[in-house]
């Protein structure tokens, strides 16, 4: 079997897309849509953004978190920045069966389990994927990679895949809930 | 496909390694081996063969087996052979503990079962190094916890191949003046490899990751673990060095070995303030009894390393610095294995029993598993009866070695009880002991991995 962290690169996975401009122009704050759409970002996905123009400080704040950018400018003196994950982050590894993440639908739990002592983060996720639909997307945030939770995880027909931060002290990682087999 | 299973086995390392450590501890209370008798007395070899590969040897295998996969995130290569690795290494023991005892005038035993202990030995070894390093080998590049047990495991090697040696001369099967030289000037580096060597810098290399993990501290590695394991190697590469030229007919050179002590020494320093770094940097401000347990352990390792390293108590601490080497076997190994056992034991239990219904029933903490309180007070009579042992090897008092022994002895007793009451899960509230869709049943000597599709 090959490891699907050595198929599963940022190339297979299309970029996430965000137009600000319709928020500016009905005068509203882009900050927050641009962070939500980050955060949402798969572990080694890129980032499309279009903006009415340059998102300078946007730059520093991106690079902070790992991203590299490539600004031009297109019709209309309009901007298109791409930003993508620098390789520097620690490879993203898999379930055996987690095809194309960009398949993948949004989050609808965000799960914060750093502070927590093991094994009670695989508690908690397992108690969340048991509560969600098949289908369903979760994202966790650990202080290291739950390594006992893997197998259980494939044992109940759930799909994760993730990666630790560039910082290597927190570990992200999706779920996807399968269909019930145990 | 990443990801750690249990290892079925570990639980039986763990069950035969706490019989051994009984059967050595009550031989002790009983009065056999030093200081009754001599330190090289054939009694007293086979004393510390049981503890050392029937206790720590097995205890360290067992962790090592479910742990290293979890330290490189790759699965157990070879795991198949850890079955048949017990059985060589059981058996293999008990002929050599055989041997030592026709070598101490024991009716019915020869001499000759010494080569075949040694040779199930080297084979029961063998497998589980050939299990480990093939794992560490397809993981490259190698976390720092990991490449202590690369170490760990070539100084493992290295200290089987000699014991091997000795047994072939004592047993009378070979008179090469090389092997011989080794059985009247190598004892005490074989030692060294296999109690420093093999057990010691293992066991620190899994601590690096274990606390982190147990304490939720930063486990970045540090530039003075990094030391710690130059140093360290470079201490071992130079006994290894000294052992080879006394194969090869010459002496042990004085200053490399004063050398290596010096290495050791240091490396033990510098372990000593990453585990006071470490403590302080925890996040988990009450820690477990474990952890506590484990730094008492700690202590024992540093201290045993400043006695070993001041002449004045070096030469009074009997012959073969037989206190400070009780300190290090006692305080520091065992002390450590037992309370590692106190976190692990629960904890695959609690894994293999509970984790098929995660989510879905309510289930105990680990925690519920065990009673800290009652094994605290274990704890704290082990420690106590091992320091007074230690003082009395000091100060020459047999009577009050042996009254610390039978306190020691019934405090380890003690402890095991309570794993056992732990995996048995009498302490889980009823309620919760057996949720719907938990297995059926759990064994004291296997782990049924329900989780694994295989």
């Amino acid at each position: 079997m090959t490891p699907a962290s050595e198929t599963l690169t940022p190339q297979t996975l299309v970029p996430r897309e965000l137009d600000v401009r319709p928020i500016l122009r009905s005068g509203g704050e882009p900050f927050r849509a641009i962070m939500e759409a980050v955060n949402g970002l798969k572990p080694g996905q890129a980032f499309r953004l279009f903006a009415p123009f340059r998102p300078q400080p946007l730059f520093k704040v991106m690079e902070g978190r790992g991203f590299a950018h490539e600004a031009q400018e297109i019709e209309g003196g309009d901007w298109e920045v791409l930003f993508t994950p620098r390789q520097t982050g620690a490879p993203v590894e898999a379930s055996a069966d987690a095809d194309d993440l960009s398949v993948w639908s949004d989050p609808v739990e965000h799960l914060d389990l750093t502070e927590l002592d093991p094994p009670e983060p695989m508690v908690r996720i397992l108690a969340a994927a048991e509560r969600l639909r098949p289908g369903d997307v979760l994202f966790a945030l650990l202080s290291r990679e739950p390594i006992f939770l893997f197998p259980e995880l494939a044992k109940r027909g759930h799909q994760w895949a993730g990666n630790f931060d560039e910082t290597r002290t927190t570990f992200r990682m999706f779920v996807r809930v399968g269909t019930p087999k145990a | 496909m990443p990801g750690a299973t249990l290892s079925p086995w570990t639980m039986s390392y763990f069950s035969a390694a706490c019989l051994f450590l009984v059967i050595g501890q009550g031989m002790m209370a009983a009065g056999y081996g030093y200081p009754a008798a001599d330190v090289h007395a054939p009694v007293t070899l086979a004393v510390v063969h049981i503890l050392a590969i029937g206790w720590l040897g097995l205890l360290m295998v067992g962790a090592l087996l479910q742990f290293v996969p979890v330290l490189v995130a790759a699965p157990l290569r070879g795991r198949r052979l850890a079955l048949p690795a017990l059985g060589f290494l059981i058996l293999g023991l008990l002929l050599l503990v055989g041997g030592f005892a026709a070598l101490a005038g024991v009716e019915g035993m020869s001499p000759g079962l010494l080569p075949f202990g040694g040779l199930l030995l080297v084979t029961g070894f063998g497998l589980v190094t050939i299990m480990i390093a093939a794992t560490l080998f397809a993981a490259r590049p190698l976390p720092l916890p990991a490449r202590f047990i690369a170490v760990g495991l070539g100084a493992l090697v290295a200290t089987i191949l000699v014991g091997a040696i000795f047994t072939l001369v004592l047993s009378g099967a070979v008179t090469h003046d090389a092997a011989i030289a080794l059985v009247l000037d190598a004892v005490p580096l074989h030692a060294a490899l296999g109690l420093a060597g093999w057990l010691s810098f293992t066991a620190i290399g899994v601590s690096y990751r274990l606390l982190p993990m147990f304490m939720l501290a930063p486990d970045e590695p540090r530039a003075t673990s990094r030391a710690v394991w130059w140093t360290g190697a470079a201490a071992l590469a130079l006994v290894i060095a000294c052992v080879t030229a006394i194969a090869l007919g010459g002496a042990a050179v004085k200053w490399a070995l004063a050398l290596a002590a010096l290495f050791a020494v240091f490396a033990v320093v510098l372990y000593s303030t990453d585990l006071v770094l470490l403590f302080r940097a925890r996040r988990r401000k009450s820690v477990e009894l474990n952890i506590r347990a484990s730094y008492a352990a700690f202590a024992a390792l540093f201290f045993a390393a400043v006695l070993f390293a001041l002449p004045t108590t070096r030469s009074a601490a009997g012959e073969g610095a037989a206190a400070i080497v009780y300190l290090f076997v006692f305080g520091w190994l065992t002390g450590l294995g037992l309370a590692q056992l106190y976190k692990i034991v629960p904890f695959l239990t609690w894994l293999e029993y509970y984790g098929p219904v995660l989510g879905r029933a309510a289930v105990p903490r680990v925690q519920d598993l065990v009673e800290e309180k009652r094994a605290g007070v274990w704890l704290c009579l082990y420690y106590g009866a091992v320091a007074a042992a230690t003082l009395s090897l000091f100060t020459d008092s047999p009577a009050v070695f042996r009254i610390a022994l039978v306190a020691q002895f019934g405090a380890t007793v003690g402890l095991i009880v309570e794993l056992v009451r732990a995996r048995a899960l009498s302490m889980v509230a009823p309620p919760m002991r057996y949720p719907a869709g938990a297995p059926s049943s759990i064994s004291f000597f296997r782990s049924l991995d329900h989780r694994s599709n295989q």
